[in-house]
């Protein structure tokens, strides 16, 4: 794979002893969107909060080996977590948005970051939502409050928010799980054009949506990474039975 | 516990091992015909196993599809309902091509004569003992079983080739042996189109077995080397 935008090697995790995440090794490439699959309590989400710093504020956690973005150790102790956090975004099952309008939702990052123009934040503003395939269903209700969208609105919003920070990584932790599937075909189709300029991160337990989604693929099982490839190899032809037999539903 | 949806492919899999019965039992009926004098009541068994098989060639499909649409399979289950799906269509083929020889077969003057002179018992043998172990080797899914069919191919086609040429020659010059001629050269690339639909068969087996796809790239001695 050319182009790797995240190199992690021998990264292991643990939560006071108890190891979840178990000497993990992989690129992911630039540009392209990775999924991450796997049972539940398998380590992908783990491992995802692992990508800017997120397990961070869980006390007991510790974590060996080295997770390189962009040539560059972000567990080094001379690192900014904040700029990690920028740098890298972050979208949730749930979506959250602020308790503001739409326009703060997406101008808040900007604003903290020290933006104080009002047309470079309104430009921001549009740009974002443009970005996440919602400025035309909302640009006429700017100043309404974000609680008042719809589920897969609030999602798109986030990602909006999210893409305001103008961030080179993004990691979509369920995206879509909570959404209907109208909602959940926006946001795959968002995914697919925000590969263009981001690199993508996404966990989903939804098979189906990993194989439409996804450039490359990474199983996860009791912390390991089992298998990790191209998403049309690893659901055509994939190498590890453990692979075979969780994609076709045969596990345990 | 098996789960519904592997039962559903266990389902398919003895479908698809019927309608390979009933296509060997085709063959092997129009070779019989091919080999003694022809007999009404023989072509009427043959075409009504014609529809039988017809009719699970379209069962086939409408499993497949529906598979497709609720279950969304993935690695060998796609694998193994693609190839179904193609296998099915070969062994329909097969089934027509069987009635074919009995139509042609009943044009030939002199047919024994014919027969033992160029040697055509031997290729409907072959092509009988093709479509058995083509048919064992769907039923074990035996990735390593396909090179015996391979190159079995290989012998019936160049069998085939010979006797073809020979006909011609004895055409050239014996201008009574035209159309007599002309039927069994016909009968001849029925059988080798049985083998070849036979070798089609195997190349899915292997694919589904093995993940890859070797039809249209290899010679035969190649592809039994595999």
């Amino acid at each position: 794979m050319k182009d790797i935008k995240i190199k992690v090697n021998d990264l292991s995790l643990y939560y006071g002893d108890k190891k979840a995440l178990n000497e993990i090794t992989m690129d992911i490439p630039a540009n392209k969107v990775t999924a991450l699959i796997g049972p539940s309590g398998c380590g992908k989400s783990t491992f995802l909060r692992c990508i800017n710093r997120m397990n961070d504020l869980i006390p007991s956690v510790s974590i060996t080996g080295k997770m390189l973005v962009e040539g560059v150790d972000i567990y080094d102790k001379n690192v900014d977590v904040v700029n990690i956090r920028k740098k890298i975004g972050m979208v949730f099952q749930k979506s959250n948005p602020f308790p503001k309008s739409i326009y703060e939702n997406i101008a808040y990052g900007p604003r903290i970051n020290g933006m104080k123009d009002k047309t470079e934040l309104d430009e921001i503003v549009e740009t974002s939502l443009r970005q996440a395939a919602i400025w035309d269903e909302l640009k006429d209700r700017l100043d309404d409050s974000a609680l008042g969208l719809s589920g897969g609105q609030q999602q798109r919003l986030c990602i909006a928010r999210t893409l305001a920070v103008s961030p080179d990584i993004i990691l979509m932790d369920e995206p879509a799980s909570a959404l209907d599937p109208i909602s959940t075909s926006k946001i795959e189709e968002l995914v697919h054009q925000l590969k263009e300029q981001y690199t993508i991160i996404i966990v989903t337990h939804n098979m189906q949506q990993a194989a439409r989604t996804s450039d490359h693929t990474a199983f996860f099982y009791m912390g390991n990474l089992i298998e990790m490839g191209k998403t049309n190899s690893i659901f055509t032809k994939p190498v590890q039975k453990q692979t075979e037999d969780y994609i076709t539903g045969r596990f345990g | 516990m098996a789960t519904h949806f592997e039962m559903e492919l266990d389902n398919l899999k003895s479908i698809i091992k019927k309608i390979g019965k009933l296509a060997e039992g085709q063959v092997s009926e129009a070779v019989k015909i091919l080999l003694q004098e022809p007999e009404a009541a023989e072509g009427k068994i043959i075409k009504k196993t014609e529809n039988k098989i017809d009719k699970l060639d379209i069962k086939i499909d409408e499993i497949c599809q529906s598979i497709f649409a609720l279950q969304q399979p993935v690695a060998s289950d796609l694998r193994f309902i693609m190839s179904a799906m193609q296998i099915s269509n070969e062994i329909e083929r097969i089934g027509d091509l069987s009635i074919s020889i009995v139509k042609k077969a009943k044009n030939i003057k002199e047919k024994h004569d014919l027969i033992l002179k160029f040697d055509i018992a031997d290729i409907a043998r072959q092509v009988e003992l093709i479509t058995v172990k083509t048919n064992n080797c769907f039923a074990s899914q035996d990735g390593n079983a396909t090179g015996v069919i391979f190159v079995l191919n290989k012998d019936i086609r160049n069998s085939c080739e010979d006797a073809i040429h020979d006909i011609i020659n004895e055409m050239k010059v014996n201008s009574k042996a035209v159309v007599s001629g002309t039927n069994l050269v016909i009968v001849l690339k029925h059988l080798e189109r049985i083998s070849e639909h036979c070798t089609n068969i195997a190349e899915y087996v292997y694919f589904t077995v093995n993940a890859k796809i070797i039809k249209h790239d290899k010679s035969d001695d190649l592809k039994a080397e595999e």
